[in-house]
């Protein structure tokens, strides 16, 4: 494991293809259906079969179109955007949670996305079966795990975690736990969504600092929050999305000012 | 007194026919649940896939991972379940009904692989489809009901007329329970023709079942 010290990405990863990206979207478009009317019971179906109607009806809108993004690896890239321009989409792409209506996605590494915090728990496992059932979700052995674990334990100190059953913890705590676990995981890809207001004060502060860590080990970074100044302090590279189309990609500080003149 | 005694001498007389009874009412009990234990086995597997996808939600939203893996499984805790079931029954029949180890045991794991091949087979599309619609829900159990009465549950499968026999054996669950009738309490080796056509059947199950999840699967985070 590379120490925590900043160190170039090439000499961590010298055995991986270097010119491969981290993350590649070509062409990539996702169109959801919006449904007027949607048949969703068996019975529903075989009257509008006999009776020759038709099964839904729906318009077809495009969330991302034609989107181009390449993300290098070591990047820490910051995905802007209002409410449903696609920021999220795009985050579940790169993912493959969606797959793409269009184009192709290609990715090179180990991906760990935080969509909703605690999605792989169960409540009335204790702490540290979450912490493994979470691991195993994520695709990590046991051994791979049990590298981490003490980590991830004292990460998320929280007390008497391990035998706990989960639903005694309070959201928070769950919260911690959930990040906690993907960011000491150390993947190569890491993919948040609005999930860095977990906690209080202090924990979102030190999950700042892991997240810094994380990166300076090499690992490649993109988050999607509207806490812009949270957003300048850990990406180089911002990505302004509107209606599912790239406005700006440049420079964290130029691309948040645009955005910033824009909603005034 | 010697009325009271002479009851006694009747009682120890018929002794033989008291054990008959314990030994008879077991053993009807027995295989009753012994077929059972392999009926509920596939019901249980098949209801749990009409709620899976959406009891997980949460998780087939915002984790890509492979999401059969959830009604493997459903059918794999299930199938340690049966297995404890079963034992039981294993050890009735051989104390109760064979007094010995019948050679067709030795099958067993043979039809425990047809029995979970053919479950998943079916509870892949289920789950599919109730991704798609609610209500597969409230029409399983229907379905399965009648599938119950077409299986050689509280008859045998002999009493079927030899003209529909054919027909009869369609209904895949009537043959692993004719499997299961004979290799437990009957203590035969099932014919080659039965055993090699589930085996078969059981295999088509899943393949075809297999391919219909995934041919849908992929929008499953979008749905759920």
């Amino acid at each position: 494991m590379p120490s925590s010290a900043a160190t170039p990405l090439s000499s961590q990863r010298s055995s991986e293809a270097a010119a491969a990206p981290a993350v590649a979207l070509r062409g990539v478009s996702k169109r959801f259906y919006f449904y007027e009317h949607r048949t969703r019971t068996l019975r529903e179906w075989f009257i509008r079969r006999v009776l020759r109607r038709p099964l839904h009806v729906r318009r077809a809108e495009f969330t991302l179109r034609e989107m181009n993004l390449v993300v290098e690896r070591g990047e820490a890239v910051a995905l802007l955007g209002r409410n449903g321009s696609g920021k999220s989409t795009a985050l579940r792409l790169i993912a493959g949670i969606y797959q793409p209506s269009t184009g192709t996605v290609e990715t090179n590494g180990r991906i760990t996305a935080v969509i909703e915090l605690g999605a792989g728990f169960h409540p009335e496992l204790t702490g540290s079966e979450n912490i493994a059932l979470y691991a195993a979700v994520l695709g990590l052995t046991r051994r791979e795990l049990a590298a981490r674990y003490d980590e991830i334990v004292e990460f998320a100190a929280i007390p008497d975690l391990p035998d706990t059953p989960l639903k005694y913890y309070s959201s928070g705590m769950e919260a911690r736990l959930a990040f906690s676990v993907a960011v000491c995981l150390q993947p190569d890809i890491l993919l948040l969504d609005e999930v860095l207001a977990v906690g209080d004060e202090a924990f979102r502060e030190r999950c700042l600092e892991r997240l810094r860590t994380y990166h300076e080990r090499g690992g490649t970074l993109i988050l999607v929050s509207h806490e812009l100044d949270q957003l300048r302090e850990l990406c180089s590279r911002g990505i302004w999305l509107a209606d599912g189309r790239v406005v700006m990609d440049g420079a964290i500080d130029a691309v948040l000012a645009g955005y910033r003149g824009e909603r005034h | 007194m010697s009325g009271s005694g002479s009851r006694l001498r009747r009682l120890w007389r018929y002794r033989e026919l008291l054990h008959s009874l314990v030994v008879r009412n077991l053993k009807v009990k027995y295989q009753r649940s012994m077929l059972g234990f392999v009926w509920n086995f596939v019901l249980q597997t098949l209801n749990t896939g009409t709620y899976i996808f959406a009891e997980h939600s949460r998780l087939t939203r915002s984790v890509a991972f492979p999401s059969e893996i959830l009604v493997f499984g459903a059918a794999g805790s299930r199938l340690i379940e049966f297995v404890a079931e079963i034992a039981l029954v294993l050890i009735a029949l051989v104390l109760l009904h064979h007094h010995q180890v019948p050679e067709s045991f030795a099958l067993l794991p043979v039809l425990a692989l047809i029995q979970l091949l053919l479950v998943i087979g079916l509870a892949l599309p289920i789950a599919t489809l109730s991704v798609f619609y609610y209500d597969v829900y409230h029409a399983l159990p229907i379905a399965l009901t009648t599938l119950f009465y077409l299986s050689p549950v509280f008859y045998p499968a002999e009493m079927v007329p030899e003209a529909a026999r054919t027909i009869y054996f369609l209904n895949p669950i009537a043959g692993l329970l004719t499997l299961y009738q004979d290799v437990l309490y009957w203590g035969r080796m099932p014919s080659p023709h039965l055993l090699g056509g589930m085996l078969a059947a059981a295999v088509a199950f899943y393949l075809v079942g297999y391919a219909v999840f995934r041919r849908y699967a992929a929008v499953f985070p979008e749905i759920v």
